[in-house]
């Protein structure tokens, strides 16, 4: 049995007399430790299906099985347990919490979780250098750029190694060059932990990054092709993950004047 | 979630919005402090209140008087008590025991009293100065001091010599006569010199020699007093004190010996006049102290069942805190309305505080937070609220009954027609209201943030993250 089972998922939304077939017929299987992208045109119904799959929303018809849960059958507070366990979740727009610095975002799920301060701490650190923004966790995400403030969610997403992580088109916001430090970042986290994640873009050079595509038109899955990527952690011609992206920061705060901490 | 993680949260919540928080806490320090202020005023009426009836009668006191009146004897060659009604129980030792036993009397006090006409008291040489009316009263003298008596001269008696010893009343020792004078000169007044001391009596009182004679009811004098018993009929009493005037008038006139001395003169008394039936002595009054100002009306009520006539002030205390209660309960009431007005403002605050946080919290909930922790963190804000506000509002409290107490009695409590005796507090603030007032704002609190903390519960994580 694959690690997620999507059977004959279908959302339909009623606007008045009007019905919205947003997913008609999803069959969907997605193995653990998998990169897998939903790439489709805008208004395919691409966040439908995350947000489905991530238990945010309730399917019409169908089933969802994570992990052996079916997750469409789940109360609501099952359902705050289980993506407390079992998800991580990138957005597009970052959604990061304004009045607290980095490492308290990051700890976040941690501390919903019940990890005492100390080890939440401790484990958030260790997240913002892996993503290489150690020198910056007490800044506020109003005190970072868009890459920035991504790299954090991305820390948040994958500081309490879910087992599946959820991504909305997270490079959306962004430049080519960040968007590809992003994408990269992201792969090695999942590499690393063994952690599947599910992407969802509607631009090819991301698609390029996932282990399978999958094509959504209309509502409708039109194929699934599996691919080779072209970027592989262990041939990344820089020394180390961390390393990498610690020296790009660097760089970066070359060009911020404000920047006075860094020796 | 951990309960401190929470506790933070609200904490920083509060402190990111300073200025709308502290509005709304101020709401609550008005509410609370009203509830406060107008409850302590109102405790300070019904001390005051107290005050004012202790100088009535003791207020911890049942006091049975025998046969119902003020307890007369009637000396016509016998004795009798003036009860009318047979059914009555007798105020003997068997009635102690069963007075003693009622719950909530700490002690009773009986007090017997000689009948005049069955004693002369003289003093000095050749009995020249003889007490115009003998009032002797038996009581224990080991308990003058629980009885709230207080010596003016001399020492209380103790158990040494308590079986000969007499007390002075305030004023009896100047209601000895000289028999060898006439007219004025055969009398004393007290009253003050010029030099600020007190007239002297003829006789000597503390350290000086009373003699108690037994009178013979067969045989008068000339002028219709009563000869004297003779030998063995005669008991000489060491004066050791003087008593303080008390301030509900029990002893001025009276002369105090040892209850079983009393007991011992009127057997002696019958014996001498062969008077028969007399049956176990009486007792003229006996007074139950009961260990609780509230449970005054229950003793009451339970000496009553037991047939006794009762004297209590419990039935005017009653009444008097029932008119109280009527102020206070329109006092409460009009502070019981800021506190509403501080609720409203509570839920207001929290409304506006969700509408702004929306976004946080759809966030909050999709990196997984329960539900269940999103509901305490709104309503532990509240709360903090209303506990905050009670906090401040308790301190202004003490400070505004502070300074009406300095101010004294005189405006508010004669405003509602309570007179408050000097020393007496307009508002008193004791721990228990400190405590009420702070839970009390603390539940208002949650109160008003529990409907806005089911809003927040019910926000849909996907409408609040969705891109604007
Ligand atoms: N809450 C909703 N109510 C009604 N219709 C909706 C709702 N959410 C989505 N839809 C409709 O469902 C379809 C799929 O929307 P969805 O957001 O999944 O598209 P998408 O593939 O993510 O597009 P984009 O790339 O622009 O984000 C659209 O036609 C949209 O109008
Ligand atoms: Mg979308």
């Amino acid at each position: 049995m694959a690690f997620i089972e999507v059977k004959n998922l279908r959302k339909v939304y009623k606007l008045g007399n009007e019905k919205v077939y947003a997913l008609r017929k999803i069959d969907l299987e997605i193995e653990k430790g998998e990169i897998c992208c939903i790439l489709g045109t805008s208004g395919s119904g691409k966040s439908t299906l995350l947000n489905m799959l991530a238990g945010l929303e309730k399917p019409t018809r169908g089933d969802i099985i994570i992990n052996g849960t079916n997750i469409s059958k789940l109360s609501e507070k099952k359902l705050a347990r289980f993506r407390q366990e079992n998800t991580g979740f990138i957005f597009q727009s970052y959604n990061l919490i304004n009045q607290y610095n980095a490492l308290e975002n990051v700890g976040m799920p941690l501390m919903f979780k019940g990890v005492p301060p100390s080890k939440r701490d401790r484990q958030a650190e260790k997240m913002l250098k892996l993503v290489g923004l150690e020198s910056r966790k007490k800044h506020r995400p109003n005190q970072m750029s868009g890459g920035q403030q991504q790299r954090v969610g991305i820390a948040r997403a994958f500081v309490a190694k879910p087992n599946v992580v959820f991504a909305d088109e997270p490079t959306g916001n962004l430049d080519t060059k960040t968007t590809d430090d992003v994408m990269r970042l992201m792969v090695r986290m999942c590499r690393k932990y063994g952690i599947t994640l599910i992407l969802v873009t509607h631009d090819l050079e991301i698609a390029d990054y996932a282990d399978r595509i999958v094509h959504i038109t209309d509502g409708e899955v039109t194929g699934i092709e599996d691919h080779v990527s072209s970027y592989d952690p262990e041939k990344d011609n820089e020394a180390g993950a961390s390393e990498k992206n610690a020296e790009t920061e660097r760089s970066a705060e070359k060009n911020d004047p404000g920047q006075t901490e860094k020796k | 979630m951990k309960i401190y993680d929470m506790l933070i949260m609200c904490l920083r919540n509060l402190w990111r919005r300073k200025g709308r928080t502290l509005l709304t806490v101020i709401g609550v320090v008005i509410g609370s402090c009203a509830v406060i202020v107008m409850i302590s005023l109102g405790l300070g009426m019904s001390q005051a209140m107290d005050n004012m009836m202790e100088t009535w009668g003791d207020l911890t006191a049942v006091t049975i008087y025998n046969g119902g009146g003020g307890g007369m004897y009637y000396a016509d060659g016998g004795m009798s008590t003036q009860s009318s009604d047979k059914d009555k129980p007798k105020l003997n030792d068997e009635a102690l025991a069963m007075l003693s036993s009622i719950d909530h009397v700490s002690y009773i006090i009986p007090k017997m009293e000689v009948p005049a006409e069955m004693v002369t008291v003289v003093s000095g040489k050749n009995d020249r100065y003889k007490l115009t009316w003998a009032n002797i009263v038996g009581v224990d003298l080991l308990i003058l001091d629980k009885m709230k008596y207080t010596a003016e001269q001399g020492e209380m008696p103790t158990a040494k010599n308590k079986d000969s010893a007499l007390v002075f009343g305030s004023e009896i020792a100047y209601q000895f006569m000289d028999t060898k004078k006439h007219g004025s000169a055969a009398f004393t007044y007290k009253q003050q010199l010029p030099d600020g001391s007190w007239s002297k009596p003829f006789i000597e009182t503390v350290g000086g020699t009373i003699k108690i004679a037994i009178n013979n009811s067969k045989k008068q004098n000339e002028d219709g007093s009563y000869q004297y018993g003779g030998k063995g009929y005669e008991y000489k009493f060491t004066g050791t004190t003087v008593l303080q005037q008390d301030p509900l008038w029990e002893t001025p006139n009276s002369l105090l010996i040892d209850i079983e001395a009393a007991k011992k003169i009127i057997s002696d008394y019958n014996r001498l006049n062969n008077v028969k039936n007399a049956g176990n002595p009486e007792y003229s009054q006996v007074k139950l102290s009961v260990d609780s100002i509230n449970n005054v009306e229950a003793v009451h009520k339970a000496v009553e069942e037991l047939g006794f006539n009762a004297v209590s002030m419990a039935k005017e205390r009653n009444e008097m805190q029932g008119q109280l209660g009527v102020i206070q309960m329109v006092l409460g009431g009009l502070a019981a309305i800021s506190l509403l007005v501080a609720a409203i403002s509570i839920t207001n605050t929290m409304i506006m505080s969700i509408y702004e946080r929306t976004k946080e919290i759809g966030i909050m909930k999709v990196l997984g937070c329960f539900i269940g922790n999103i509901r305490i963190i709104f309503l532990m804000e509240a709360g903090l609220i209303g506990l905050l506000g009670g906090i401040i509002g308790t301190i202004i409290s003490f400070i505004i009954s502070a300074v009406m107490n300095s101010l004294g009695s005189s405006g508010l409590s004669d405003m509602f027609g309570i007179y408050t005796e000097g020393g007496g507090q307009v508002s008193i603030i004791p721990v228990w209201l400190v405590l009420l007032a702070l839970v009390f704002s603390t539940v208002i609190g949650l109160i008003s943030g529990f409907y806005p903390a089911n809003r927040a519960v019910r926000i849909s994580a996907l409408e609040a993250i969705r891109n604007e």
